[in-house]
């Protein structure tokens, strides 16, 4: 039973998204070298990082055997709740913000109950819901875009995308120059990542979720409650869908209704990617901040290697089916127990 | 006949216009194995969902150990000593063997809303399980259940119920897709589970497998126990397909 290292290591689900980041980094560095540079890093991190929290919340929720097409609609609704609320002085900012993100949990909310204890498949709710959510931005704001440059001297403005720079020391200067420029939200994004994996793998609630995306009646027969599992995180995944909308507001300083519109297919691409099972059972947190990086470095990298942005798309497309070939290989070669 | 374990009284169960059960009495005593046959439709699968709490009973009562039982979901079967191994859905084949041995009741340690798992102390306990139900042949307990073979899988789900000190054990076709070496195995697992104290209700489709390990036998047709004292030692496979098939023998 023991294998090397070596062989272990191409087993686990990460293995194949690991490789192909590498790849590319090289790839994209050699033909243009400003790829790996501060200001790129920056620019690819701020944006990375919002479909980040989205993806981190869908791995968790594709591993308990759902899906939710609604985050989209979710992103962009929430910032547009929030600033409207804002901006017509009904509350103040951290009030529309909580009030933003406790309707975001009971969007979550409706959907799992729709999908556990009606036992509609959550493609077909969440479907539903991705049309209601969005529909409900563009009539609330005429598909006008809400304001939101009164962010500035706010304090949770501050708390959510306020930016920072970490010094470029040389050995010649004594001074700090600034050198990367980093957003709060990308300290968002790790600490969530970080507490996701920790769920997902070290608690008991964790064994849970994997049970029910692996079999969800015999996690009942054991008498784990697959309703309440799955009902929380359909409700985390619309909150960091929520989150994440108003990050996203914030720093372009715009709610606009439309804006998130696609992003529930990207971030579900970015996790299958990663190495999560589309139809659970599977979900690694690790593997999907690869493939969250995968995807933003490939938009990013091929613009600039010269590739027309249109392309990118081709290249996204060709990556999933590589890497779904890879996973189903993966599979059956553990199932032959080599 | 001291106490029963368990003691269904009048168990009768309707799905819609359709009478699955009808007045079904059934007892199981302390240490015994009990075959339950009976052909499709017999209503064996009926029987053991109500005792496990998969479907509610119409009318009838269940006493435990002497004592009246409301059984109205798996965790109240379980919480009663009483464990249900499904063919299919016993386990979970992403998970690992420990995690599935403690899944839905884990090991912790830390403070409670950190709900962290003793993955160490779990492990240690599967290990141990493992060498005495005798198939550790160098698995570890963080296999995943999908690489083990159809009757290692049995053997965790019966391990399992011994664990947690279930006073029944309730195995639906444990010897179904098995081989030859592997299906000596469970009935082995079986015969040492009621040697250290437990009750199985044994339901297979092969006679020869219940011949060789039950204490008594109890044949079903169309929802009603028409044999309920058959044993093994007395009478033969041939009179028991009879009982089966309702071609007829006086009992």
């Amino acid at each position: 039973m023991q294998r090397s290292l070596l062989g272990r290591f191409i087993d686990r689900p990460e293995f194949g998204p690991f490789v192909l980041l590498v790849v590319m980094i090289v790839v994209f560095t050699s033909i243009n070298p400003a790829f790996i540079s501060l200001l790129n890093i920056g620019n690819t991190l701020a944006f990375t990082v919002e479909l980040g929290l989205i993806a981190l919340a869908m791995t968790l929720l594709m591993t308990s055997g759902e899906f939710d097409l609604s985050v989209g609609a979710v992103f962009g609704f929430s910032a547009v709740v929030m600033w409207t609320l804002f901006n017509t002085d009904i509350m103040s900012l951290p009030v529309a913000f909580l009030t933003a993100l406790g309707i975001a949990l009971f969007i979550g909310f409706v959907s799992g109950v729709f999908v556990t204890i009606l036992a509609i498949p959550s493609f077909l709710v969440t479907l539903g819901m991705l049309l209601v959510v969005r529909g409900s931005a563009l009539w609330v704001t005429d598909g006008f875009p809400q304001r939101s440059w009164r962010a500035g001297d706010q304090w949770l403005a501050e708390v959510l995308v306020g930016d920072f720079w970490i010094c470029n020391w040389t050995i010649q200067q004594t001074t700090c120059n600034p050198g990367l420029r980093v957003y709060m939200s990308v300290i968002w994004f790790t600490l969530f990542a970080i507490l996701c994996h920790y769920v997902l793998t070290r608690t008991a609630f964790g064994n849970w979720i994997t049970a029910c995306g692996g079999n969800p009646s015999a996690a009942r027969n054991r008498g784990v409650k697959v309703t309440r599992v799955k009902i929380i995180l359909f409700m985390f995944s619309s909150f960091m869908a929520g989150l994440a909308g108003i990050i996203s507001s914030i720093r372009t300083t715009a709610a606009n209704p439309n804006s998130g519109a696609g992003y529930e297919l990207e971030v579900i691409a970015m996790v299958v990617i990663g190495g999560t099972a589309l139809m659970g059972g599977r979900g690694t947190i690790l593997g999907t901040v690869l493939g969250i990086f995968i995807l933003r470095l490939m938009r990013n990298g091929i613009v600039l290697i010269g590739v027309p942005g249109l392309a990118y798309n081709i290249f996204i497309g060709a990556i999933i089916l590589g890497m779904m070939a890879l996973h189903s290989w993966l599979e059956r070669r553990h199932n032959a127990g080599t | 006949m001291d106490q029963p374990l368990i003691d269904m009284r009048n168990i009768t169960k309707h799905y819609g216009r359709i009478q699955a059960l009808t007045d079904v009495n059934l007892k199981i005593a302390h240490n015994e194995i009990v075959g339950l046959l009976g052909d499709n439709g017999a209503g064996k699968s009926t029987l053991i969902k109500v005792l496990s709490g998969a479907v509610p009973l119409t009318s009838g009562e269940i006493w435990i150990k002497g004592q009246k039982a409301e059984i109205n979901s798996t965790s109240d079967a379980i919480e009663n000593g009483i464990e249900t191994i499904y063919q299919d859905s016993a386990l979970v084949p992403q998970l690992s063997i420990a995690r599935n041995l403690f899944l839905g009741r884990e090991l912790r340690k830390g403070p409670r809303f950190l709900d962290r798992m003793d993955l160490a102390e779990m492990n240690s306990v599967a290990s141990e399980l493992l060498r005495k139900v005798g198939i550790s042949k160098n698995i570890p307990p963080t296999t995943p259940i999908g690489s083990l073979s159809g009757g290692e899988r049995q053997a965790v789900a019966i391990a399992r119920a011994m664990y947690f000190d279930s006073d029944l054990i309730i195995l639906d076709e444990p010897t179904n897709n098995l081989g030859v070496a592997e299906t000596i195995g469970v009935l082995k697992f079986v015969r040492d589970a009621r040697d250290s104290g437990h009750s199985c209700i044994f339901i297979a489709h092969n006679i020869h497998h219940v011949f060789k390990v039950v204490d008594r036998m109890v044949v079903m047709r169309r929802g009603k126990i028409v044999a309920d004292d058959l044993d093994p030692k007395t009478c033969t496979i041939a009179d028991v397909e009879d009982v089966i098939t309702g071609e007829d023998l006086v009992i």
